[in-house]
């Protein structure tokens, strides 16, 4: 029997993916189902097997009625979530804007700013900062006053805004204290943004020129409209990667309670997270896509 | 090649023009560079001159807030790094004096040495290379393979197929870790194995726990390796690939010699990650090692292990200001390795790292 170039064509790719889906069925699809499952349970360990007596949506329940940690960790996550987003995305890009440019040494400073990805998600980084903090030389103040949260707050006196917003003060101060936490955690960020600076077309950056645009107008009428669709992936890549990091109060959590045994409602917590990280992407994903710009 | 460029009318052409070209103009003395941009305002229309004199003065402006910030930002970043040489090369006595910040007044080598002998730097090394570099390889080329699948075949159920690769990005570890556990520790090969010799086979400690996942394109972050694997292939024209098809080429022969070659850098760019992530990885290793075998895990348990080698005593109770100096030792040769790969490759990767496709989503 022949059989036509497209169908054959797509024999071979079922063959090409054949290995990968081997493997996701024993390492992926088959232990999230069974997640999934022990999320309904009261799951012991046992020889040989798990001890599992069902408890219905009992584990949810205490997730969120009974257990007084969970809603506490979940909500300040969430809430720090919501403010480290906009400043990692719009830092990153700050950065990745300038080196882009051409400038002495660019290829060094764009080595420093990878370097985080290279260290950062490992226990060398965990280790780095609570030896700085252990030793004093943690906090930004170290080697600058700038950043020390007094100066936030006299630099607001000096504009003229005494107290007026306690929580914005905070914000501001943790903000600027942590400013050594929030630079380490661009990288991949940067990188995302650099290449999608270097994707912008050379025919959008002339005639941009020629109309005699300034550098901020070519910010807000070029590099953002073409930028614009990996800011999507950003954020989104930002969501994951601060919900999915095993040092996230939330995570902790999770992992303390799998450390007791009681694998069931480890399981419904990480369940109930996952759900709400998935909501959060779905959201951004729905506002974003009226937002961005698609070239083509 | 070359030669019949040489021959080429066009080219000789060009080349006459360049050689008829005025010379390059001499450098002029700023006074005149100035006098000349005011001849030139003078021709231009008002709105003109505003635009090249704001110009004029961001052009000057902004390198020097540009290499400030840059070298602010460098530093912030660098800072923990240079805390950690001058730490690790302290003796551990200069650690409490209030003095010392930076510099030390004498400079020592047993801390290294200290964190080495606990960490049995050696033997962690090799078994970490074992582990890290060949799972790095097996799933560089594995997730490539699926990524070619995914991003030039059509066939019935890819979206589907693709979804559960999105998932595997989305999907935090933690959550399959049990019953990942349970698979390894009861290891129980097509399902008949334990129906036979009524026995489990018990994979915990066993670096088939790596290599299995990796060799099936399930490692860490695999998903979001095919993913730029996929986009990466697709971002190569089409042509090329039919053009092998018509040459008689089967799919994997084209795969080997056509899109492999032009897909480098995103090899470069996975191979990198993957290395970095699998050096780093501390909490898949925890759950499948008992005993502390990779770098990432001697690290992790580094402040435990140090009491019981240098004291002979599990109970000593170090200063926490004096154990700094062997954890930063142990963080230093834990993250040379790396680093030192990381400085030869970083001009292709961050260069390269444009062409990876992942531009074009």
């Amino acid at each position: 029997m022949r059989m036509s170039y497209e169908k054959k064509k797509g024999l071979y790719g079922y063959g090409f993916i054949a290995l990968w889906f081997v493997g996701a069925l024993m390492f992926f699809i088959i232990p999230v189902i069974q997640s999934f499952i022990y999320s309904f349970y009261d799951v012991k360990p046992d020889v040989g097997a798990l001890i599992m007596s069902p408890l219905g949506f009992a584990n949810y329940k205490r997730a969120f009625a009974t257990d007084p940690d969970f809603r506490v960790n979940l909500t300040s996550m969430l809430g720090q979530t919501a403010w480290q987003l906009p400043v990692i995305l719009v830092f990153s890009l700050f950065v990745a804007i300038i080196i882009n440019q051409k400038f002495r040494g660019r290829t060094f400073a764009r080595a420093v700013f990878f370097l985080p990805v290279i260290i950062a998600t490992g226990p060398v980084y965990a280790i780095i900062t609570g030896n700085l903090d252990t030793s004093g030389t943690a906090d930004a103040e170290q080697f600058s006053t700038m950043f020390s949260s007094d100066m936030v707050d006299e630099l607001l006196e000096f504009v003229g805004i005494y107290g007026f917003n306690d929580q914005l003060t905070d914000m501001l101060s943790t903000m600027t204290s942590d400013i050594l936490n929030l630079v380490w955690k661009c990288g991949i960020q940067i990188i995302i943004f650099l290449s999608a600076l270097q994707g912008i077309p050379t025919s959008a950056k002339e005639a941009a020129a020629i109309e005699g645009a300034t550098s901020w107008e070519f910010f807000w009428k070029i590099t953002l409209p073409y930028v614009s669709p990996m800011i999507l992936v950003n954020l989104v890549y930002t969501i994951i990667d601060t919900f999915t990091d095993p040092t996230n109060v939330v995570m902790e959590q999770v992992l303390s309670v799998q450390d007791d045994w009681r694998y069931g409602y480890s399981a419904a917590m990480a369940w109930s997270y996952f759900a709400i990280v998935l909501i959060a992407v779905g959201i951004i994903f729905a506002v974003m896509n009226r937002i961005v710009y698609y070239d083509d | 090649m070359a030669e019949a460029v040489k021959d080429n009318p066009i080219s000789a052409f060009m080349k006459k023009r360049a050689a008829d070209k005025p010379p390059k103009e001499e450098k002029r003395s700023r006074k005149e560079e100035r006098e000349r941009f005011k001849k030139r305002l003078a021709t231009l229309t008002p709105m003109e001159q505003k635009y090249l004199k704001r110009k004029r003065a961001f052009d000057a402006v902004w390198p020097v807030c540009r290499a400030l910030l840059v070298f602010g930002l460098c530093f912030v970043i660098i800072y923990p790094l240079l805390y950690m040489i001058t730490a690790a090369f302290r003796p551990r006595s200069e650690m409490n004096d209030p003095t010392i910040i930076w510099l030390s007044r004498t400079y020592t080598l047993s801390n290294i040495k200290d964190a080495a002998r606990t960490m049995e730097f050696g033997k962690t090394l090799l078994n970490t290379l074992f582990l890290n570099i060949g799972c790095s390889v097996l799933q560089v080329i594995t997730c490539a393979i699926t990524g070619y699948g995914f991003g030039r075949f059509n066939f019935k159920g890819k979206s589907i197929l693709f979804g559960v690769v999105i998932m595997m990005i989305l999907m935090p570890p933690q959550i399959i870790l049990i019953p990942q556990y349970m698979f390894f520790r009861y290891f129980n090969p097509l399902g008949i194995y334990h129906m036979i010799t009524q026995n489990y086979i018990n994979l915990i400690n066993s670096p088939l726990t790596m290599y299995m996942p990796a060799l099936t394109a399930n490692g860490i972050k695999a998903g979001l390796f095919i993913f730029l694997f996929r986009q990466s292939f697709r971002g190569l024209p089409k042509e090329l690939e039919d053009a092998a098809y018509l040459d008689g080429c089967s799919p994997l022969k084209t795969f080997v010699s056509i899109m492999i070659p032009n897909a480098g850098s995103t090899f470069l760019t996975v191979f990198l990650l993957s290395v970095v992530w699998y050096w780093n990885d501390y909490y898949v290793s925890t759950s499948f090692f008992t005993d502390n075998s990779t770098i990432a895990l001697q690290l992790k348990n580094l402040d435990a292990s140090l009491t019981r080698v240098i004291f002979n005593n599990g109970n000593v109770k170090v200063n926490q200001r004096e154990l700094i100096v062997w954890m930063e030792s142990g963080c230093l040769i834990s993250i040379t390795p790396i680093l030192v790969m990381y400085i030869f490759l970083q001009k292709n990767f961050t260069e390269g790292i444009a062409r990876s496709g992942l531009t074009g989503m």
